[in-house]
């Protein structure tokens, strides 16, 4: 083994590339955007403080991340969330203590009964053997389960909130295999303790960044979107529209939609999705306030919404430094009908909606939208969603090779499938499954 | 209706052993998801429906039991 080139600059690949290149093999990282990082992104909204446009948190169960994180002399800072919680679901503006939401209590037990049902017979490992049919969207198994009108409300609000799903978009199967994967229902949900327990120090997409440098000068090349993948003859030929690299083995660590837009010579047998894959639907809205002002009127900045566009706010101020940001999650089906609006509007509507759920705050002195359903190289956030089949389908060749191509990406993960856990898993396994077929003959 | 039926009811929840009757749900790992599956616990087993409020000010085995039964 001599030459890996990999497609894709996001933690998967990047992290695929640093085991390959520790292990003394050359490695190329070709990279369409003008950036690295992928799904992760940081904006400055002052300077020196930096805030998360994609891939955020993280839990004590990420234990790889952590790793990574800490090889790049990086830290975690903690979430805060302390002070009273805002929800506006229809019965007007309700306040109070914790992230629970003032609905019946019996009717949100029934559902994560429900659910965590689900949860327990999804097989993680092998979610097309887990025998829960994979016919049903979640949005039909709710119509048909979910009885009581304040779980049916709240199930939507939940699924867009996890997963950035609209439950029509997903299988019930994956729906179960997401949560499991991710931890469980309480883990998942929980930001203490949970999922969301940690932001990295100063922004996310740092790790990229560091990994990339760790790579050498040369070895990422930006603006290089490949187009073809030739292993018709000796060894593979990667194409670009401006050079083409040889290669004995590539590593495609792109979201499964982009990866299909590899033309494959000869055509892999199963793609990575069918017509049915949806992409994750979420925006992050960022409001910028020279301080955390809502926490001096004893608000955790969190919010709950049963209309959009934000469907929840969260307090992401950077951990350093004066100034205050709330991010509002814009999920699940109006995050498509908001990614559509123009900019104009956009900031007029999230603005309005802010107002109403914080009628104490000022107006923001900025605002930025990362608009993750449109992003050309990313086609979605958090993760492609999976419908009726698609397991069934995709799952038994999620990490088998194509010949020379081998897949990474937080979707080919089964474990912390979608998120930075999951993608730097698939980076170690993928060069790990190039390291173990295509080590060279010992003399 | 019986503290032991609500420790039970807690144990399953948190998936834990023997739950002392005046063991505080909150302090043994419980969050406010996981409360509300006590809840639909106790409304399928003893037909009360409780708030997570009545919970937040009753939450521990034997306090539960009380209001349940206060209820029924």
């Amino acid at each position: 083994m001599s030459r890996v080139v990999v497609v894709g600059a996001g933690l998967a690949g990047l992290t695929a590339a640093t085991d390959l290149s520790r292990a003394g093999v050359e490695v190329t990282v070709l990279e369409a955007r003008d950036r690295v990082g992928g799904r992760t992104h940081g904006i400055e909204v002052a300077p020196g403080a930096w805030i998360d446009a994609g891939a955020a948190y993280l839990g004590d169960r990420h234990t790889d991340l952590a790793k990574t994180i800490a090889d790049l002399g990086l830290k975690t800072v903690p979430t805060t969330m302390r002070g009273q919680s805002r929800f506006v679901l229809g019965h007007g503006r309700v306040t109070r203590e914790g992230r629970f939401p003032p609905l019946s209590a019996v009717a949100l037990g029934d559902l994560f009964d429900r659910l965590d049902d689900l949860v327990q017979r999804v097989r993680v490992d092998a979610p097309w053997r887990s025998g829960i049919p994979d016919d049903e969207t979640a949005a039909a198994w709710a119509q048909r389960e979910l009885t009581r009108p304040d779980a049916r409300a709240f199930f939507p609000l939940f699924l867009g909130e996890m997963m950035a799903a609209d439950p029509a978009d997903v299988s019930v199967l994956h729906m179960a295999f997401y949560l499991a994967s991710g931890g469980g229902l309480r883990y998942l949900n929980a930001f203490e303790g949970g999922a969301q327990d940690s932001r990295v120090d100063a922004g996310a997409h740092q790790l990229c960044r560091r990994l990339a440098d760790g790579l050498g000068p040369g070895v990422v090349r930006l603006d290089t979107a490949v187009h073809t993948i030739d292993q018709t003859g000796r060894s593979a030929t990667v194409h670009s529209a401006s050079a083409t690299y040889t290669c004995d083995a590539v590593v495609v660590a792109v979201p499964p939609a982009l990866a299909d837009e590899i033309r494959l010579l000869p055509d892999a047998p199963v793609r990575r999705t069918t017509p049915g894959t949806a992409p994750g639907r979420a925006v992050k809205v960022h409001l910028i306030y020279p301080t955390p002002l809502w926490r001096e009127q004893g608000l955790s900045g969190w919010s709950v919404n049963a209309d959009g566009p934000l469907m929840s706010t969260v307090d992401d101020s950077p951990a350093y430094g004066e100034v205050g940001v709330l991010t509002g999650f814009v999920t699940g089906r109006e995050a498509t009908r908001y990614a559509a609006l123009t900019p104009a509007e956009q900031r007029r509507e999230a603005l309005a909606q802010a107002a109403a759920i914080f009628p104490s705050l000022p107006e923001p002195t900025g605002f930025q939208v990362s608009n993750w359903v449109t992003e050309r190289y990313s086609r979605g956030c958090y993760a492609a969603l999976l419908g009726p089949g698609d397991w069934n389908l995709l799952g038994p060749h999620l990490t088998t090779p194509h010949g020379r191509v081998h897949w990474a990406g937080a979707e080919t993960s089964t474990e912390y499938f979608g998120l930075m856990e999951g993608a730097i898993r698939s980076g170690h396994r993928a060069a790990a499954q190039i390291l173990a077929q295509h080590r060279p003959q010992q003399a | 209706m019986s503290v032991e039926g609500v420790s039970a009811i807690f144990g399953r929840v948190l998936q834990v052993g023997d739950v002392g009757s005046e063991s505080d749900f909150f302090t043994l790992g419980g969050d406010s998801l996981l409360a509300t599956r006590v809840l639909s616990a106790v409304a399928r087993e003893y037909g009360v429906e409780l708030s997570f409020d009545d919970f937040a000010d009753a939450p521990t085995p034997a306090a539960l039991a009380e209001r349940i039964a206060s209820l029924r």
